[in-house]
């Protein structure tokens, strides 16, 4: 969700810089601009004195500056904290069965999964985070490999062991699992 | 040291292929082997197609979101300040005086709009393209499993496998998203030897990557310079 926010949000950022810097600068340089353009040529200002004083004196103006302002403040505060918040899950739901269910510790979850994970042939470390719903948990893994693994072979350990495991151990139906792999750095030497 | 030689070999230089001139001395160091193979078409993928990942582009993000925070909340205090009978701050004052007196072919507001057309270029294209590129996406083997190989290790893979090829001295791989350049100094065996032993080492290396598009391949081997 935050992520089509954040593209939403830039682009029209990007949209309207470009718009107004486009516009500014096709006056500023002499190119012809329609009747309807803002500016008229390059004898014209930014914005004229005239311009900005317009509604001065009328009732509305200053109450709806200072308002569009306000909002304009409250949402980039939003989005700006929004960043922040990295949504870990604090607590996965448990489907006992029995109609009752049991609330196990994300990080229990996220701690099982890392080290088994880990220990899979070729890892040399692994590290999980949960987010999503409590009913309907993710896995976000980060897998260091060690060298000479195969990273093929090691994703198929952790799909059919590790997170399989987990998702079982949970009772949940599915466990949508993003995986990243990187190779600790390490110099060139034979196995003989 | 002790690098594995060809008995039989060691003493004289071995035939190379190229216009090697016989007698020189540097003439066998230019010689060269080469290969390139087109990457392969993607495989059947049966946990669905794996697209590239999207980055959240959280840093950008946060800057834009600051950058308006702050010109919103100064002027929005500003404002209020100035309705509640205080006097203005002096940049507002100046900041309406400029933009009232500067005309529009005047140098500083032209290279401002310049710069502000530019950055929303930069937004747009940040808005609108993956980012992460040095995420390879693999195979999607499981339903529910996305998975990305980091391109720098995968290029160490293709390293680790190459150098274990009998005469290869040292290997530098550079890796691309459509295609791994692996360059190999070998200080014995043929050339063309050499060159067909990585071919089929670095093939079935490619393939335990695991990549939704395997790279294609370009091989080169060479006698290493002499060491004066």
């Amino acid at each position: 969700m935050i992520k089509t926010a954040n593209r939403v949000l830039l682009g029209l950022a990007g949209l309207v810089l470009v718009a107004v810097g486009g516009a500014v600068l096709a006056t500023g340089l002499g190119l012809d601009v329609p009747s309807w353009w803002p500016w008229d040529g390059t004898d014209d200002v930014l914005l004229s004195k005239a311009d900005r004083t317009r509604w001065r004196d009328e009732g509305w103006w200053w109450p709806t500056v200072i308002a569009v302002l306000a909002v304009l403040v409250v949402l980039a505060l939003w989005w700006f904290l929004a960043q922040l918040r990295r949504g870990r899950l604090a607590e996965v739901l448990v489907d006992s069965g029995d109609g009752e269910g049991a609330l196990l510790r994300g990080r229990a979850l996220e701690d099982a999964l890392g080290d088994e994970a880990g220990a899979l042939d070729g890892v040399s470390g692994a590290k999980v985070a949960l987010t999503g719903r409590r009913t309907a948990p993710r896995a976000r893994v980060r897998m260091l490999m060690e060298p000479h693994a195969s990273p093929g072979l090691a994703l198929r350990g952790l799909s059919e062991g590790a997170l399989t495991h987990a998702r079982t151990s949970a009772g949940l139906d599915e466990l949508p699992a993003e995986v990243r792999m990187k190779a600790v750095k390490h110099r060139a030497e034979r196995v003989n | 040291m002790t690098e594995p030689q060809d008995p039989e070999n060691s003493t004289r230089r071995l035939p190379t292929v190229g216009p090697a001139t016989s007698g020189g001395v540097l003439a066998t160091d230019r010689s060269a082997s080469g290969s390139t193979y087109e990457a392969a078409p993607a495989p059947e993928q049966p946990g669905g197609r794996a697209g590239r990942f999207w980055s959240g582009r959280r840093i950008p993000a946060a800057l834009v979101a600051l950058v308006v925070l702050g010109a919103a909340g100064i002027l929005l205090y500003d404002i209020a300040a100035v309705r509640a009978d205080h006097p203005a701050m002096q940049w507002r004052r100046s900041v309406a005086d400029d933009l009232a007196s500067r005309h529009l072919d005047d140098v500083w507001v032209l290279a401002g709009s310049a710069l502000a057309a530019a950055l929303g270029l930069w937004l747009l294209l940040l808005a609108l393209t993956p980012g992460l590129r040095a995420l390879l996406p693999m195979r999607r083997r499981h339903t529910g499993v996305r998975a990305g190989l980091d391109r720098t290790a995968a290029g160490l893979v293709l390293r680790d496998r190459a150098v274990e090829v009998a005469g290869v001295q040292s290997v530098r791989v550079k890796m691309s998203r459509r295609r791994a350049t692996v360059r190999a100094l070998s200080h014995f065996r043929e050339l063309d030897e050499v060159r067909a032993d990585l071919d089929s080492v670095l093939s079935t290396a490619v393939g335990e990557l695991d990549l939704a598009r395997p790279p294609g391949l370009s091989v080169h081997v060479r006698r290493p310079a002499k060491k004066g």
